[in-house]
């Protein structure tokens, strides 16, 4: 029988339609723990939960025995903004984190969508991302320490609270897309940046995904630094964001060697004001149940080719593809016509990508979508080495059993 | 330390020069006296065998040769390290990468390169720089330090400050684990599904398997580079420098700080024209040019204001190279003005630069020594070179304890006891001073689920040697099951 920590759960605690028994709510990382060490003794199957905005992110769990929200670890544990360092309880969110820097005019440089509601946990644990990771790279770029709890209760430190350190083995960037398998995270380090003096976002309209990849290839040879570029594609047409971010000099210098080189190549360029510039970065964020929601990874030079994304894009109905061309990764998002056709289409994008060392996940798709295609797609060579890993630390397999790749 | 292992039987050396023929297996005394210690001089074991393998197939079939024969495994890039990472363990194999040199394959467009381990760093900058690209990470070995050393060791250099370190770097390896196994994990697509295997093995020491090739990011060159080298009265007034320029919300690519003892040990190594004085600061700010022109003088402003003597610009790209060249350089430097020394890597809280430096002062004054200062400043990651006389009987030991307490203060300040060196043999006994057991325990966990066996560079990094025991996990009931207040199920 479980402690007083938990209570019974109830539709608001299931995931992907699978409603567990019990429901904790730790307050501080010792609940946490004894919460786990609970759910240990008692060999119950354990999802975490943070702001849930992934949580259709991952096949159905194979079981599910109770939840564990972070939302009671929300606390500021430490920050040195003279360091540029900050350490939150796992359950923050990403908005609460950024308002606590923003006091020291200072950021995390990460943009996943819907941040009033994304964890840093949950942020962690899905990889998540925005446009800025063209500048900033993803969160194992700027997660430099941890506090995790492992599947018996047991909490352990990796990582430290220095930018530079290289102590150990990096456990911080192991967990970074382990989608609540391996552990929980109970506490998170960042690495922060000073808020930009000033920014600007330029848009220039293209015809297709191939003039969309020569205009980001002009930029690099110009030697341009974007703190983040996305190709977006609605309805045939492509609009190609670039937003410079820095002192005011330089944004502006950049800003008018975008315009240059994008009318030597002839395309013109429109410069956004800031409302309509972080209308354009927050598309992909756009969030309605029900679509599909495909992330594609491939060489970046390889998205633009046409017979690639478009059988996907037109068995959708308002589809956008949202191309961050210097990853190589698209966000392809849209309302299934017919989910036979469609998932004929995107098996066969994902055997072409697969070919080529690329991949496709459904990061949420429909009940009739998900019963025709693996939500991860094939094991990775290096499978038998992850299950090992996931052996070692989940030895009952109880945490999030089967919701990632392989069934892991 | 020495070693009395003999070295393997002619049967054994046979079998693996079966594989990589007579000429890359070393079993002669004064050959292996090569490989006994790495940049680390002071620890010294001499291997069984060396073996020099050309192919991934060849370290494959070496790996499970010496898996069958019981050998423990160290491999080794170019041995520049500076904590013991390629030390050989006690009757090991050592397995040489430096024949695995090639360049297999370069994409521009995409940004990535993919290399053997054994290509040396500064050899990837090279090769690219006719298009405008270049490698990132620069440990100050650069010129000689190998790729698949770097990976080991997740090394830095001035530069990371900026750009990160070579695990931001690394976009896919492939490696030979202990059973033989040759796995492939990333690649140059990102975000392949699954683990993040490559944080694992990136900075693992040496301790997980062998890589035997690497796909790396390549970067396009910056527009512009401004290099400035400001002089200081002492290390207080270089320090709140640094401050200032975070402060000022500038990113510098590099500011090395070098006190009056490095900066002597510099000049009278090199050709630097730089003046007597207690601090001085070498920074690079690079990006497109009208970032860099603000960025530059913003940053001469704050040194100014913060107490700078002097402020210089080199007059053109030669007398920048001489500029870092001498700062690279510092290490080999102290040769001019000490017998012996030993190097530490710990870090600190930037902010914490001035009251950690007079601390180590106070505490080398109290030992007698002296210590060199030169270090990554922006990120806090020091580089104290504590000076000491073999010679003088009792002085190694005293100037070992020395970098011991200095490790120390690094860990009570709330910093690392390595930023970029690696743990290595030399400092694996102060890991248990800035972890918990829990916390080893934990990273033991991703030992044992690629080495169970513990077969790779035994030793290292751990402060105690670790076993890993059923791969199910033991058991342990609670405190209430054993009472009988609580069951299982």
């Amino acid at each position: 029988m479980t402690g007083a920590l938990s209570q019974l759960a109830g539709n608001a605690d299931a995931i992907l339609g699978m409603i567990p028994r019990w429901s904790y709510r730790p307050r501080a990382v010792a609940e946490a723990s004894e919460a786990l060490r609970e759910t240990h003794l008692e060999q119950m199957r354990v999802a975490f939960v943070g702001g849930g905005t992934q949580i259709s992110l991952g096949a159905p769990p194979q079981a599910l025995d109770a939840v564990i929200h972070t939302d009671g670890l929300s606390r500021l544990v430490e920050y040195a903004p003279s360091d540029l360092v900050i350490t939150v309880e796992a359950g923050m969110t990403l908005s609460q984190l950024q308002t606590a820097a923003a006091q020291h005019h200072q950021r995390l440089a990460l943009d996943p969508p819907r941040p009033e509601l994304a964890t840093l946990g949950g942020i962690i644990a899905t990889n998540a991302f925005g446009p800025r990771r063209t500048q900033f790279g993803s969160v194992r770029d700027l997660l430099i320490g941890i506090t995790l709890i492992l599947a018996d209760g047991t909490v352990a430190k990796g990582g430290g609270k220095v930018v530079k350190n290289v102590a150990g083995f990096d456990l911080p960037k192991v967990l970074c897309g382990s989608l609540g398998t391996l552990a929980m995270i109970a506490t998170a380090t960042f690495r922060l940046h000073p808020l930009p003096e000033a920014s600007a976002t330029s848009v220039i309209a293209a015809r297709t995904g191939s003039q969309s990849w020569s205009i980001v290839q002009a930029i690099k040879a110009a030697q341009l630094e974007p703190s983040s570029i996305a190709a977006v594609w609605t309805r045939g047409l492509w609009n190609v964001g670039v937003r410079f971010e820095g002192f005011r000099a330089g944004v502006a210098q950049q800003t008018a060697r975008l315009r240059e080189i994008a009318a030597k190549i002839g395309f013109s360029t429109e410069t956004l004001q800031d409302t309509q510039a972080d209308g354009f970065w927050a598309q992909e964020g756009a969030w309605i149940n029900g679509r599909l929601r495909l992330k594609i990874a491939s060489l970046p030079s390889e998205i633009q080719r046409p017979d690639l994304l478009d059988p996907v894009l037109a068995l959708l109905h308002g589809a956008t593809s949202t191309w961050y061309p210097t990853l190589g990764i698209a966000i392809v998002s849209g309302v299934p016509a017919e989910a036979e056709s469609l998932s004929r289409a995107v098996l066969d994008l994902r055997s072409k990508l697969v070919a080529e060392g690329g991949s496709l996940v459904l990061i949420d798709a429909p009940v009739e979508v998900r019963r025709e295609i693996d939500v991860w797609g094939p094991k990775p060579p290096s499978f038998a080495l992850m299950e090992r890993l996931k052996a070692r630390f989940d030895p009952g397999r109880r945490l999030n059993p089967g919701r990632f790749v392989g069934g892991l | 330390m020495t070693s009395d292992h003999p070295p393997v039987s002619d049967q054994v050396r046979a079998r693996f020069a079966s594989i990589v023929g007579a000429g890359n297996c070393i079993t002669e005394d004064g050959e292996l006296r090569t490989y006994e210690c790495d940049g680390l001089t002071s620890f010294r074991v001499r291997p069984k065998v060396v073996v020099l393998p050309g192919s991934p197939r060849e370290v494959s079939e070496v790996v499970k040769m010496a898996v069958a024969e019981g050998l423990p495994i160290v491999p080794r890039g170019a041995g520049t390290g500076l904590s013991g990472g390629a030390l050989p363990s006690e009757g090991s194999v050592v397995i040489g990468l430096a024949r695995m040199k090639r360049v297999v394959e370069v994409d521009l467009e995409n940004s990535w390169i993919r290399v053997e381990p054994g290509v040396i760093n500064l050899e990837v900058s090279k090769r690219l720089a006719p298009d405008g690209y270049y490698y990132a990470p620069d440990p100050s070995s650069q010129s000689v330090c190998t790729i698949g050393g770097n990976v080991a060791e997740n090394s830095g250099g001035a530069h990371c400050l900026k750009y990160g370190f070579t695990v931001n770097h690394v976009l896919g390896l492939k490696m030979v684990i202990g059973t033989g196994e040759e796995l492939e994990i990333g690649g140059p697509v990102l975000d392949s599904p699954g683990y993040d295997l490559l944080a694992a093995v990136v900075g693992s020491e040496g301790t997980l398997g062998i890589v035997t090739e690497v796909v790396l990011r390549i970067l396009r060159k910056p527009e512009s580079t401004q290099t400035f080298f400001a002089t200081f009265p002492s290390t207080d007034e270089a320090g709140a420098a640094v401050s200032g320029i975070i402060a000022a919300k500038i990113l510098p690519a590099a500011i090395e700080m070098m006190d009056r003892l490095a900066i002597a040990a510099i000049k009278a190594a090199t050709h630097v024209d730089w003046p007597d004085v207690g601090a001085a600061l070498l920074m690079d700010v690079d990006g497109p040019a009208a970032e860099v022109e603000h960025t530059a003088s913003q940053a001469i402003a704050v040194a100014v204001a913060a107490g700078a003597i002097e402020v210089r610009r080199p007059r053109d790209e030669a007398e920048r190279m001489t500029m870092w060249r001498g700062r690279k350089g510092a290490f080999a430097a102290m040769g001019r003005i000490s017998p012996n020394y030993i190097v530490q890597d710990g870090v600190i809280p930037r902010s914490e630069i001035a009251r950690v430096l007079k601390e180590i002062e106070l505490l080398t004054q109290k030992a007698g020594l002296r210590v060199a200062n030169v270090f990554h400043a922006g990120d806090g990651n020091l580089h104290p070179l504590v000076l000491y006389d073999a010679a003088v009987h009792g002085q190694e030991r005293q100037a070992k304890d020395l970098g011991g307490e200095i490790l120390r203060i690094c860990i009570r300040a709330g910093g690392s006891i390595t930023g970029e060196h690696g743990v290595g043999a030399d400092k694996a006994p102060y890991m248990a001073e800035m972890f918990s057991e829990a916390d080893l325990t934990a990273m033991n966990l991703l030992r044992c689920a690629f080495d169970p066996k513990g077969t790779f560079n035994p030793g290292k990094v751990f402060p105690t040697p670790r076993l890993c025991g059923d791969q199910r996990g033991k058991y342990l009931p609670h405190a209430l099951e054993i009472s009988g207040e609580a069951g299982r199920g």
